[in-house]
């Protein structure tokens, strides 16, 4: 598989750091009210990574969304600041730029900047516990003389205002940034074993799990329902949705475990029997593991520009 | 570990051992399993735990805490002694200095401290918490990776446990990322 170095986008190329995608995949779409910007980009990491964006200063972002893990998280689910268990497990975040539905069964989430008031907001279950405290997180963030400028560079048409609305927006340009295609897969650097392992993920994984994203970002049901858990029914009402839930990318699987929706499969064996009808031998199976484990993007997992900051207005922090 | 839980007037002794084998090898320091340090415990924990079951073993110096503060920075971080529990006064985040980044870094409304360990006997030593606050040892400017990390025995008031091995000399134990302003904490050496 070849990779096209793409003029890079303004914010998601940085110093050292231009992105590469696949040449049929195009440039992920950026929302006109919300053009990326090196700023907000900067700003975006600075606040994925602040834990005043949670109800008592303990949990960030990256508190489930683990770089090493390609911002995935090694729990089944993880509880959110009051202890109330998680309800489905943390996805990674490769490429969700390119990604127009989010989270495991919302059709509804189409953006980046909506799903940020989901884990900061949310009510169910609760996250990040910050719902109706909005006024409260523009408090904590005004207080920083550094944050009041960095809305500022970020946000000058709105004076650097520091609300809900550009919280999301900085987050999102952040999470733009987290652009993954650096596999061997990509490189086509495959073992033998890894390549008869692709064999059989384009003959039975790859009408789902499709295209350079490895989704096809549409929702199956793969086992029974569980009442606890409606899944798409949830959202849309209609009974025929139960149990579905949305295909996940494989990019970086073998970093981002456990498994499905609600983290019971422990590994990627597991989650590959869980596949109504796929049942393979040993040495199939360890193909395609091998296959999988390709997907692994070891260089997205080390930037340095997607890590927590050290520093912000050229100060420690 | 033993303890007992009173069931309609019926007094049932729980044996648990604490053991190595309960807690999960970890590559990197406390891994997937470090959580926030909620301000407010779930309902359902509570209910779960109306008796607690005090720690015994190498965990029983757990109910006697002395009271403690926390240092702002690593100068000024007071010594808690091997085996010694301790009551913990932190301070607010913006505070706290500390010698190393944490890599969960707490927010401005949460809570954090260090505290200076001397280290005699080289060991595995298990740091016990009463909350999910994020932990790390450093010596000479470098945290001090943990070789494994888990919850600590059920109903005992010990929320999360990481294992380190060490060698003698003097570390820093920074405290970080916790919602309230006290917190327990005793290290000990494990057999």
């Amino acid at each position: 598989m070849r990779l096209a170095l793409l003029a890079p986008l303004a914010g998601l190329a940085l110093a050292g750091a231009t992105p590469v995608w696949p040449p049929d995949l195009g440039a992920p779409a950026v929302p006109l009210d919300n053009p990326t910007t090196v700023a907000k980009a900067e700003l975006g990491r600075r606040l994925f990574y602040d834990a005043d964006l949670s109800r008592d200063g303990t949990m960030s972002c990256a508190t489930c969304h683990e770089q090493h893990r390609a911002f995935a998280d090694g729990n089944r689910t993880h509880p959110g600041v009051t202890g109330e268990p998680g309800r489905r497990n943390v996805q990674g975040l490769a490429n969700v730029a390119w990604f127009t539905r989010l989270t495991h069964a919302d059709p509804a989430l189409a953006s980046l900047e909506n799903q940020v008031a989901v884990p900061v907001f949310g009510t169910h279950p609760v996250e990040m516990g910050m719902s109706g405290r909005e006024a409260e997180l523009a408090t904590r963030l005004g207080r920083d003389d550094c944050y009041r400028a960095q809305f500022r560079r970020a946000f000058p048409e709105a004076q650097g205002r520091i609300d809900r609305g550009t919280i999301a927006k900085a987050l999102a340009s952040f999470e733009r940034r987290l652009v993954s295609f650096g596999s061997a897969y990509d490189h086509d650097r495959l073992s033998d074993e890894a390549r008869a392992g692709r064999a059989l993920f384009m003959r039975d994984c790859a009408g789902c799990h499709a295209g350079p994203l490895f989704t096809d970002l549409a929702y199956h049901r793969l086992a029974e329902s569980d009442p606890a858990d409606p899944g798409l029914a949830e959202k849309s009402g209609h009974a025929e949705d139960r149990g579905k839930f949305r295909t996940p990318s494989l990019r970086n699987v073998a970093l981002t475990g456990p498994y499905w929706h609600d983290g019971s499969a422990p590994t990627l064996a597991a989650a590959l029997d869980r596949h109504d009808g796929r049942r393979y031998d040993g040495d199939e199976k360890a193909s395609l593991l091998a296959f999988l484990d390709a997907l692994t993007d070891p260089e997205f997992v080390a930037r340095k520009d997607l890590a927590l900051p050290m520093t912000a207005c050229g100060k420690p922090l | 570990m033993q303890g007992g839980i009173m069931t309609r007037g019926i007094i049932v002794k729980a044996v648990a051992i604490v053991s190595p084998l309960l807690l999960s090898v970890a590559a990197q320091a406390q891994d997937h399993m470090h959580d926030h340090a909620p301000a407010e415990p779930a309902k359902s924990a509570e209910l779960e735990c109306r008796a607690q079951t005090p720690p015994t073993g190498e965990l029983a110096p757990w109910t006697s805490p002395i009271t403690f503060a926390a240092g702002s920075t690593a100068q000024n971080a007071g010594g808690l002694a091997i085996g010694q529990a301790a009551n913990v006064t932190l301070k607010p985040t913006p505070e706290v200095r500390y010698a190393l980044r944490p890599e969960k870094p707490g927010g401005s409304v949460s809570f954090g401290g260090l505290i200076a360990l001397t280290v005699a006997e080289a060991g595995t030593y298990r740091v016990a918490l009463s909350s999910g606050a994020w932990i790390d040892l450093v010596q000479g400017g470098k945290a001090v990776t943990s070789t494994a990390h888990g919850h600590g025995p059920a109903c005992s008031g010990v929320r999360k446990m990481v294992d380190f091995p060490l060698n003698p000399g003097r570390y820093v134990l920074q405290l970080g990322a916790n919602g309230a302003p006290q917190m327990t904490v005793l290290v000990v050496r494990l057999p």
